[in-house]
């Protein structure tokens, strides 16, 4: 890695944490998974097939790792409730309280999306990734990157129309 | 009038992705239909607003996450890697001779099923040797063997047969990550369980004498255990059956 690719990955890191935020719960699970994705990187930094995309590349990665992790959460979650005997919980990401205790309405919104849709919709409407780039990144087709995208925004869309101030409760009768 | 745009379409109108003769007439479209471009302009508007909103987010500095403190991390572990291989082969080459010496008149040619497993035992649980993992450390070992053997990694209770883990020891193998879980009982008694990942040759459980241990080997699924001990010890032979069945 030469100066300016160290450079180049310096200024994207802001974008690759926000990518993992979006997709864990928790602050400090992003933080790792975004360490974990660039010790990866500098692994295979050798190995990498086009030069030219950084980002598309880093958040390939982190996204695996998510997925990965999230498979094998959910598979000791099921052992788990085998032992235990009762119901694997796990639930889709819950607001944390904080998010919705600052007042971000819009991210605790974002928040209960499944994680494959605020993948999307990060990478698209944030991250301004082309559909074609998204579909890469995420290893999916791009009719999927279309049909989550669409899920995606009429959800949020759908979340934020409850969000906002009903219609007076009480109302003059005359 | 050009075919009727789709919701997909309007999507890829926000996002830029249409081709610019389809464009014009998707904004055509939209001057035409005011329902549509209201829900156009909401998808952008929450899109903004979500930009806003995490752009306000706080990112807390995170050292540990710049390129030259990953670097030095990778570095590092490429070394531990490399102390681990040299660890093994000195491991390796000793138990190996120690083997070979405790032999004695057996044939010296012949490469039994799981001698590491003796080797390890040798080196590690005969004369009280320090171990690894003691005291505190059963759940990072527990951790450990979970994430390198899944469920086989599970560390066996046997309290109810007298034997008390004393500690384990984490090994490095041609075949893969070995562990070494050594226990203990009452009389200071010592037996281990080895476990790593099989290979293609042992596929029969069995039991053979190596100086004056005993060793009984079995596979379960991808991954080959070893209970080892001094032959002398009874309760050897009862232990390997229930192990086989819990593992």
């Amino acid at each position: 890695m030469d100066e300016h690719e160290e450079r180049e990955l310096q200024a994207l890191l802001p974008a690759l944490r926000r990518f993992a935020r979006s997709l864990c719960a928790d602050a400090a699970d992003a933080d790792d998974l975004v360490q974990a994705t660039l010790e990866r990187a500098l692994s295979a930094w050798r190995g990498r097939r086009d030069q030219a995309a950084l980002q598309p590349w880093l958040f390939s990665i982190l996204y695996r790792r998510f997925l990965d992790e999230r498979r094998r959460a959910a598979r000791w979650g099921r052992l788990r409730a085998l032992f235990a005997g009762q119901a694997a919980d796990q639930p889709e990401l819950a607001p944390s309280p904080e998010r919705v205790h600052a007042g971000r309405e819009q991210l605790a919104a974002f928040a209960r999306l499944p994680a494959e849709q605020r993948a999307v919709l990060l990478l698209v409407a944030v991250e301004g990734f082309g559909y074609r780039e998204a579909a890469e990144t995420l290893g999916v087709p791009i009719g999927t990157v279309m049909s989550r995208l669409s899920r995606a925004r009429e959800r949020l869309h759908a979340f934020d129309e409850g969000q906002r101030p009903a219609a007076p409760a009480l109302r003059i009768l005359k | 009038m050009s075919t009727p745009v789709r919701d997909d379409e309007l999507h890829a109108w926000l996002d830029g992705q249409l081709p610019a003769q389809r464009r014009a007439e998707v904004e055509d479209w939209l001057r035409a239909h005011p329902r549509d471009a209201e829900r156009v302009e909401g998808w952008r508007r929450d899109a903004a607003a979500l930009r806003t909103a995490l752009a306000g987010q706080p990112l807390p500095d995170a050292p540990g996450l710049a390129p030259h403190a990953i670097r030095r991390r990778v570095a590092a572990r490429r070394q531990a890697r490399f102390g681990m291989a040299a660890a093994l082969v000195l491991s390796l080459g000793c138990g190996s001779l120690l083997g070979w010496q405790a032999r004695g008149r057996q044939e010296a040619n012949a490469n039994p099923p799981m001698a590491d497993a003796v080797a390890a035992y040798r080196l590690f649980a005969e004369d009280g040797t320090p171990l690894a993992f003691d005291g505190g450390g059963h759940a990072a070992l527990q951790d450990w063997l979970r994430v390198h053997f899944g469920k086989a990694g599970a560390i066996p209770d046997l309290a109810s047969q007298g034997y008390a883990l004393a500690g384990g020891r984490l090994l490095s193998t041609p075949e893969g990550p070995a562990a070494m879980l050594v226990y203990r009982n009452a009389a200071d008694a010592r037996i281990a369980l080895y476990l790593r990942p099989r290979t293609a040759r042992l596929a029969q459980p069995g039991e053979r004498r190596d100086g004056r241990l005993l060793a009984q080997y079995w596979v379960e699924g991808g991954t080959a255990f070893a209970l080892v001990g001094p032959a002398t010890e009874a309760a050897l032979r009862r232990l390997a059956p229930l192990l086989r069945g819990s593992a």
